[in-house]
């Protein structure tokens, strides 16, 4: 339907350009129906239906994973097409940009449902392609093509490894159709492999960097920062969804990292590199969106994180809630610059609060009570509400990451609940605590159920959380370190903010040197220029050594 | 082997590509540029053909050094016309992956026919733009998106034809030469496509992107376009028709 309406409006161009935005509207209010129509009817019937077109490729494979992604990627595009209909009424090419936004829509779609590994790497490359457009519909932007042809490379860069792998699993089983694929990995899992490594491991490890680069993971993460300068219709459709493929590649290859466990402990440390890296990159910029395009880097390492561990179909909703949050910021991201522009936000001084505003004075809760709730009351909500809806998860060691990592959410909720002056500071507490719980209790229940929608083969979903396991002495001894590491960074931070002299802005060399990297963003952009410039300066020797000829 | 060395001239390898790109920067007429551009190739297939010969091993590695090298060059070439034809020696020295394994003749013509087309419609545009503006070099005249719109669409259009974007037929064959070949030779291949695709992108930010210079030029004629349109339309719909045969 979103082809079928790129078509019309290329056909139809001479007419006025809101006619073709409100046709393009229709059309995706039609695939957004048509989605859910999809998900009753899996309901209804709970079997994967594989269509195919006799011709060898084209098939569509219509199993959980493709039906919920489906679903997501119609619901973004609507509320994109609906938002760019007013926002974009001033831009040059605007029916162009509603051409390409249906012809992105319709490769998504044909991505996250292609049966076949052809169609899979046509979608794969065309959404790179059409991307670059997107990012560079404004073509007098200089910067806006510079950014958009970063986008593009790495996107490049990635699809090579995805068209290795499916060469090597064509090689070894002979067929192209991903349901028959699966089979024969789950029939013949120790084919002969490549250079003397296990070939479902080779292949794992070309998804997993194909996914990478897609998902803007470390290193492969300098351009997503810097996609601002595409329309902001276009941030928000690439955040809320173009950027989750990765986590949608590994989870449609899952019977592949079943038979791949090293990969996965790959997954896991890239994901948690790039979370780490790109929480702190977000902590330090100045520009809205440029922080939300950060946050977005670190919310794709935590997915990684979580398909690391064998959570696959957690990994699912993440990108899921991850994606209609991040859409509803960037749409909103104008709206908060604005009243930016009113407000200060700074708080007011207790003296002014209670002598001009004859309010009371502000307070805060024992630290010793906060620091107990802080340590306990997360580790009892998420501990008891997973062992209640399903006490053998807890057992597994990916959900005891995830527990974990859950735990220093809520602490850090907690924590920073604390530091707020508040005229009733016992209140707030039993209010965020009331709130966290019903998250809590809420995620629970609903990742259960999904879980068990996503992956109703229960032997594989257990087998992922078993392949992503490591022997139990170093996982303890990981969990202690990283808790230990943790613990003692909030108690570094606490006191150094408690001692800290606001008057006194000075810093010591170590943090300058520390705040240059961050600003620099590690220099990675700045070795891939270096590197480019390199191979254009080959580029030119070579054609002055040939005469140009 | 002496039939073979004639084929790597009309196939062209490098170094014996250099009369190939040589005779191309000497002829004027864009028409001319694209007869070679077409007819070369399939002289090239004729005469590898009339050779009865298994190609030796070697050959194959030489023309995928050969594709690299050619591929590698396009990135500092500012010229259309002359990106066009290190373009084509590029994409046919590839043709001898598939003459090596055993590709059937009439399959070779048509594989050498796709992959030479974008090359010679680029130089046509090439011509175009040089009756314009008396050359046509990315970045000369930025941002044409603007003063040539239809030039520019036709451009684009014919660029991602030429670096094998999915659904044209170049796509579909570069896909199966690699389906075919073990895991060294695909990578290389890959690499080379890697490289047509960033250099594709500096020809269209030479050319499309970047402001407006406003100049007052005239634009294709909508005759030219509709030509254009129906010959990348079949062409688009020979890359569907390629496909169902890939695997």
């Amino acid at each position: 339907m979103p082809m079928v309406s790129a078509l019309a409006i290329a056909a139809l161009s001479a007419r006025p350009g809101r006619q073709l935005a409100r046709l393009s509207v229709f059309l995706s209010g039609a695939t957004f129906a048509l989605a859910t129509l999809l998900l009753f009817a899996y309901l209804g019937t709970s079997s994967p239906t594989w269509l195919t077109t006799g011709l060898g490729w084209g098939s569509l494979y219509l199993d959980p994973l493709s039906i919920i992604m489906s679903l997501l990627v119609a619901g973004i595009s609507l509320v994109v097409h609906v938002y760019s209909v007013r926002y974009m009424a001033e831009e040059p090419g605007y029916a162009r940009f509603f051409a390409l936004l249906d012809l992105m829509t319709a490769a998504i779609l044909l991505l996250v449902a292609a049966g076949d590994f052809i169609t899979l790497l046509i979608a794969w490359h065309l959404i790179g392609v059409l991307l670059y457009f997107l990012l560079a519909h404004n073509t007098q932007r200089p910067a806006a093509h510079r950014y958009a042809f970063w986008t593009f490379f790495t996107y490049r860069l990635g699809d090579l490894p995805l068209v290795l792998a499916a060469v090597l699993l064509y090689q070894t089983y002979d067929t192209i159709a991903l349901p028959t694929l699966f089979e024969r990995i789950a029939a013949a899992p120790n084919a002969p492999g490549v250079l003397g490594f296990s070939l479902l491991e080779v292949v794992a490890l070309l998804i997993a960097v194909a996914a990478f680069a897609r998902s803007a993971q470390f290193p492969f993460h300098t351009w997503l920062p810097y996609t601002m300068e595409g329309p902001t219709p276009v941030s928000a459709l690439m955040h809320a969804g173009i950027v989750n493929a990765g986590g949608f590649l590994l989870n449609r290859f899952a019977p592949v990292f079943v038979e791949a466990g090293v990969v996965l402990h790959l997954v896991f440390a890239v994901g948690l590199i790039t979370a780490v890296l790109g929480s702190v990159l977000m902590l330090t910029q100045n520009d809205i969106k440029k922080s939300l395009g950060y946050s977005t880097m670190g919310q794709m390492g935590f997915m990684f994180v979580e398909l690391g561990v064998g959570a696959f179909s957690l990994a699912i909703y993440h990108l899921i809630a991850h994606g209609l949050f991040k859409g509803t910021m960037f749409l909103g991201a104008g709206g908060v610059i604005g009243d930016a522009r009113k407000h200060d936000g700074v708080p007011h001084e207790d003296v002014y609060t209670l002598v001009v505003e004859r309010k009371p004075v502000a307070a805060r809760l024992p630290w010793m009570l906060a620091a107990a709730i802080t340590v306990v009351v997360p580790f009892l909500l998420l501990g008891l509400s997973h062992w209640l809806v399903d006490s053998d998860f807890v057992g597994q060691q990916g959900a005891i990451v995830l527990l974990f990592f859950g735990w220093v959410t809520g602490a850090q909720l907690l924590f920073a609940t604390h530091r707020l002056r508040v005229e009733s500071p016992s209140r707030l507490m039993v209010l965020i605590i009331l709130s966290l719980a019903i998250v809590v209790v809420g995620y629970t229940l609903i990742e259960h159920n999904f879980d068990l929608f996503m992956y109703p083969d229960r032997e594989l979903s257990e087998r992922l959380y078993a392949a992503a396991s490591i022997p139990l002495a170093t996982f303890g001894g990981l969990v202690t370190l990283v808790t230990i590491a943790i613990v003692v960074g909030w108690i570094a931070a606490y006191y150094t903010m408690a001692n800290r002299d606001p008057l006194d802005g000075r810093t010591g060399n170590p943090r300058m040197a520390l705040y240059s990297l961050f600003s620099r963003e590690f220099y990675v952009a700045d070795v891939y220029s270096r590197v480019s410039e390199t191979v254009l300066a080959l580029s030119k020797r070579f054609n002055i050594w040939s005469r140009w000829v | 082997m002496l039939l073979l060395l004639i084929a790597c001239l009309l196939l062209p390898l490098f170094p014996l590509s250099m009369p190939f790109n040589a005779l191309l920067g000497r002829l004027k007429r864009p028409g001319l540029r694209l007869a070679v551009v077409l007819i070369t190739p399939q002289l090239g297939i004729l005469v590898l053909n009339s050779a009865a010969q298994p190609i030796p091993e070697g050959f194959t590695t030489w023309a995928l050094a050969s594709a690299a090298f050619y591929a590698i060059r396009l990135l500092s070439v500012r010229d259309l016309a002359m990106w066009a034809g290190f373009l084509a020696t590029s994409a046919l020295a590839l043709v001898w992956s598939f003459a090596a394994g055993g590709t059937a003749p009439v399959e070779l013509h048509l594989i050498a026919f796709a992959l030479s087309l974008p090359p010679a419609l680029l130089m046509l545009l090439a011509g175009t733009l040089t009756r314009r503006f008396g050359a046509a070099y990315a970045g000369l005249h930025g941002g044409l998106a603007r003063c040539l719109p239809k030039w520019s669409r036709l451009l684009i259009l014919v660029v991602l034809a030429a670096i094998a974007t999915p659904v044209f037929p170049g796509f579909f064959i570069l896909l199966d030469l690699v389906f075919r070949a073990d895991w060294p030779a695909a990578s290389a291949i890959l690499f080379v496509w890697l490289i047509w695709s960033w250099a594709g992108t500096r020809v269209l930010q030479g050319f499309v992107f970047e402001p407006c210079q406003r100049v007052e030029v005239r634009d294709v004629r909508p005759a030219a376009v509709a030509g254009y349109s129906i010959l990348l339309t079949l062409f688009l719909i020979a890359g569907l028709g390629i496909a169902g045969g890939v695997l």
